[in-house]
């Protein structure tokens, strides 16, 4: 009984002493940090920028009152060397502790992209213990990070949040970019057949405007982000961007795409008919012919017809198979342009070359060195699109064939 | 010098002795002193010993004049039937006066017993012992001039309360009546649910000054043996002046004093006191009180209602875990409240520790003071609204609303959520079935607080550890008090947490009932009605409607 109560008092003696959350903290000592930029300052040193949440002018609470009428977020930057000493630097300025738990959004300028890539920042923000890596991350377009950063957006009155679902609702229903964390940055980035392509996020307007509260007081905001476009990453650093079209193709290659609608053109007259995608998915087959690699990207894609604006008879089901093959067409014409784009830059964005890994170990082996730079810009890439009509909305010909 | 204190100190310990001695005697134990002949001295005995109390009636009667023989009734007013003493002593012994004469042979003691006294149980009472303890329990004495023996007829009566429903363990479905105070009636309210000679009585006197009646009920067959005689030494060796509920038997028999959970079941229903019987535990009777007490107990009782036996199986399963669920709410529900806003604050989502955080920025306590504040005054709030008189019971209310509920909030001295916690914790507590666990988990609760305060959820989890731990190591008459799940007894499963259909539940419980006989269910009980299928004839094909 004695030995008992001895192992007892053993245990729980470990148990207190061996704890790993022991430092309590207050909420209201906390500063939250919703977003965290990074830049390049022009004497090569980083700036940081932490979008943090004044909480009592987000949330309409009873008390206090202060819901709308301060901005909702504050703004604090700093400059160092590297990314924690600068970032511990910006506490002489903070009356509180960062808190970086639930810092959902990070954000890379362009000039740093691309003169020194991201691999650097990512290690810095990986071994930080608050740090998630499942926060998104996205690269300012044509802008600095600490612009877009402070540009307050009406409705979802946290800029972080705004971005997040953006992006989240965007690849749902359109498809030019996607949601992109940085565990899946660092995975693209460790593969050797694969280089990232993250999302890129633009100011509309004036950014000095965008950081004042008038910007969401207003029913048209002067100043508003944007998705725009694709960032292309080479190891690790930025080389291109990509829009509209090219970046659906990349997207549709990569199968993110779950919604979106497809403008063909019809005897002639141009975009005339829209084809509303409600299930799509692509597949990558990798082939070798006499020792050369050759990809095929095999897409299925099931829709409606959601808009004609010229005389075509919808109930004649040939000429529904004939549109078919006119949004095949169509289709394959966008993933072969951002095929090309990505030869043009020497980056295999779309993983091609992860698919000859794993179907082709042997041969990938010779590949695998010079992948990016001679195999892929030669490769062959055949498209075979399968395009089918459900439905055709909830009227069958369109009231122009009446006339 | 030390001679002299130790000296002291014995006439000392004999002092105490004696008065103990004088006490003894005073408060009434008689041992076996018999009882002197004369009626005049028996009457002046009994009157000196009850110091002449009013409700003491002693009704002389004489049996035959000419001889001088007298006979006494004696009994106390008010806990007795006064109609049947009436009707069926004085009246009969004026009726019968001169009886003996016809027989002369027989004993006129003998005579008065058998063929006076009109009532169905008659106990002679050789000493002074029995005589007061009858007359106690409101029973009728009869004394007769010349005889060393005296008659008990019983007698009890009095105002009573009546049976009612009972007020702390309500159901929808299932029977309304409760125990009331007297023991008698709480005896029959079970004997007529279990229509059987094997369920056994026994009574005892308990309490030196008290002289409560206690008493253990069992089925012999399904009682294990082993526990029956437990409960009676147990019972047996209590020694103390007062019995004035069951709750004193309850701290005297428990097997263990240091835990807030309760070792022993007492429910006010007469249906679950029969249910638990047939299942092998052994109830404890006490006049005076509507509690009956049950032992064994497990701690999954506590989850358990009459009423899910009453209803469908799958919604008294859904039901036990609803209350599983409530009662880890009510005991941890403000300590996570302090663990997620004061150390895991990123295991909150974004939007919600923002709403916390707002709500928060003006408290000017931390969250530990916070929840230490309105649980505290949660406490008082409810302490005053059990203890207040009814008519002032509203009041209270209005006032802790107000109070507590909006202005405190207003005032930002607490914030929304946390009065949120408090709400959902109390109600919780409150829909916890059985009352004496939701006090148990209402003093845990501040225990999982301050853990939580220091160590945030680790805290949280290692006061879960020692809190099962704790359980594990409970007993209730030698049965593991969390059986049958540690130890694990798969068969008995089926009636804890879960409520199979009554025709699966085959067995009684394994470490409570006897092992002889501990099937329940005979054979095959699913209802198949085959029969029923064919009530409503299959349509022939081609047949038209």
């Amino acid at each position: 009984m004695k030995r008992k109560s001895f192992i007892l008092v053993l245990y729980f003696g470990c148990f207190l002493t061996l704890t790993g959350c022991w430092s309590q903290k207050e909420l209201t000592d906390l500063a939250i940090i919703s977003a965290m930029g990074i830049d390049l300052t022009e004497n090569g040193e980083y700036a940081s920028t932490l979008q943090i949440i004044n909480p009592s002018n987000v949330a309409g609470g009873l008390q206090g009152g202060g819901a709308g009428q301060g901005p909702p977020v504050s703004i604090y930057t700093a400059t160092g060397s590297s990314i924690i000493e600068m970032n511990q630097r910006a506490s002489k300025k903070l009356p509180r502790r960062r808190y970086y738990a639930h810092t959902n959004v990070l954000v890379i300028g362009e000039e740093l992209a691309r003169k020194e890539g991201i691999t650097g920042i990512l290690d810095a923000i990986e071994r930080h213990q608050e740090f998630r890596m499942t926060a998104v991350i996205i690269i300012a377009h044509g802008v600095k990070a600490s612009d877009l950063l402070k540009v307050l957006t009406p409705v979802d009155k946290i800029p972080a949040n705004k971005i997040i679902k953006n992006l989240r609702f965007t690849e749902e229903q359109w498809g030019e970019v996607f949601t992109l964390n940085l565990q899946d940055v660092k995975k693209d980035m460790t593969a050797v057949g694969k280089s990232p392509v993250i999302s890129g996020f633009s100011i509309e307007g004036d950014p000095v405007q965008g950081s004042k509260m008038e910007n969401v007081q207003t029913s048209d905001p002067e100043t508003t982000l944007s998705a725009t476009g694709l960032a292309i990453f080479k190891e690790g650093k930025l080389v291109d961007w990509i829009d509209g079209k090219t970046a659906r193709g990349t997207v549709l290659i990569l199968d993110k795409i779950k919604n979106t609608g497809i403008s063909f053109d019809w005897k002639d007259k141009k975009d005339v008919g829209t084809f509303q995608v409600i299930r799509m998915n692509s597949k990558n087959i990798a082939t070798m012919k006499k020792g050369k690699p050759k990809i095929t990207v095999e897409v299925k894609a099931e829709g409606y017809l959601s808009e004609i604006r010229t005389a075509v008879n919808l109930t004649d089901p040939k000429i529904l198979i004939e549109m078919e093959d006119t949004i095949e067409k169509t289709i394959k014409e966008e993933i072969l342009l951002a095929v090309e784009e990505g030869k043009k830059v020497k980056s295999d964005i779309f993983g091609f070359g992860q698919v000859f890994h794993q179907n082709h170990p042997k041969e990938w082996q010779k590949l695998k060195a010079e992948w990016h730079d001679v195999h892929f810009p030669e490769l062959t890439v055949d498209v075979n699109v399968e395009v089918y009509i459900r439905r055709t909305g909830l009227r069958n010909n369109p009231s122009v064939l009446k006339q | 010098m030390p001679s002299f204190f130790k000296r002291r100190q014995i006439t000392k310990q004999k002092m105490k002795q004696k008065k103990e001695e004088q006490t003894k005697q005073k408060i009434g134990d008689y041992g076996t002193t018999p009882l002197p002949s004369s009626l005049k001295e028996k009457i002046d005995f009994i009157k000196s010993e009850t110091g002449n109390s009013f409700d003491v009636i002693i009704r002389k009667a004489d049996l035959d004049e000419k001889l001088g023989i007298e006979t006494a009734v004696v009994y106390i007013d008010g806990i007795s039937n006064t109609q049947i003493i009436n009707d069926f002593l004085i009246h009969s012994i004026i009726k019968n006066r001169e009886l003996h004469r016809k027989q002369p042979n027989k004993d006129i003691f003998e005579i008065v017993r058998e063929e006076v006294v009109a009532l169905g149980d008659v106990k002679v009472l050789p000493n002074w012992k029995e005589v007061f303890q009858m007359l106690m329990a409101g029973e009728t004495v009869v004394l007769i001039d010349g005889e060393t023996r005296a008659l008990g007829a019983s007698t009890r009566g009095g105002e009573q309360r009546s049976i009612e429903e009972p007020g702390s363990q309500v159901t929808v479905r299932g029977p309304r009546d409760g125990f009331t105070e007297s023991i008698g009636t709480n005896i029959a309210l079970i004997r007529r649910r279990i229509q059987n000679p094997n369920l056994w009585v026994e009574v005892m006197k308990v309490g030196r000054v008290t002289k409560t009646d206690v008493s253990i009920m069992y089925i012999n067959g399904i009682a294990k043996e082993e526990i029956v005689a437990e409960v009676r030494e147990r019972l047996n060796r209590i020694e103390i002046d007062s019995i004035l509920e069951s709750g004193y038997i309850e701290e005297l028999i428990e097997d263990e004093s240091y835990t807030t959970f309760p070792t022993l079941y007492y429910t006010e229903r007469p249906d679950m006191v029969a249910g638990n019987l047939l299942e092998g535990r052994v109830a404890i009777l006490v006049n005076g009180t509507p509690f009956v007490l049950i032992a064994p107990t497990v701690f999954i009782q506590f989850f358990q209602s009459v009423e899910d036996y009453y209803g469908r199986a799958f919604l008294a399963t859904s039901l036990r875990f609803l209350r599983v669920l409530i009662f880890f709410i009510s005991i941890i529900a403000p300590a996570s409240y302090i663990a997620g806003t004061t150390f895991h604050q990123e295991m909150i989502p974004t939007q919600l520790l923002i709403a916390i955080a707002a709500q928060r920025e003006t408290v000017p306590f931390p969250a530990f003071i916070e929840a230490l504040i309105m649980e505290v005054s949660f406490e008082i709030l409810r302490e005053a609204g059990v203890r207040m008189p009814r008519a002032v019971g509203s009041a209270i209310s209005i006032v802790g609303a107000l109070v507590i509920g909006q202005a405190a909030v207003q005032a930002g001295i607490v914030s929304p959520a946390m009065v949120i916690i408090v709400a959902i914790t109390a109600i919780a507590n409150f829909a916890t079935p059985s009352f004496a666990v939701a006090i148990s988990a209402r003093i845990i609760r501040f225990l999982f607080m301050i853990a939580a305060a220091t160590f945030g959820f680790y805290g949280i989890i290692l006061g879960l550890v020692v809190l099962a731990i704790h359980l594990t190591s409970l007993r209730s008459f030698g049965v593991p008090y969390v059986t049958p799940l540690a130890p694990m007894i798969p068969k008995d499963l089926g009636d804890t947490v879960f409520r199979l259909p009554l025709w699966s539940l085959k067995t009684r419980p394994a470490l409570i009932s006897s092992e002889q006989s501990q099937t329940r269910v005979g054979g095959d009980q699913h209802p198949k009605p085959d029969s029923s299928k064919k009530m409503v004839p299959k349509k022939q094909k081609g047949e038209q409607e």
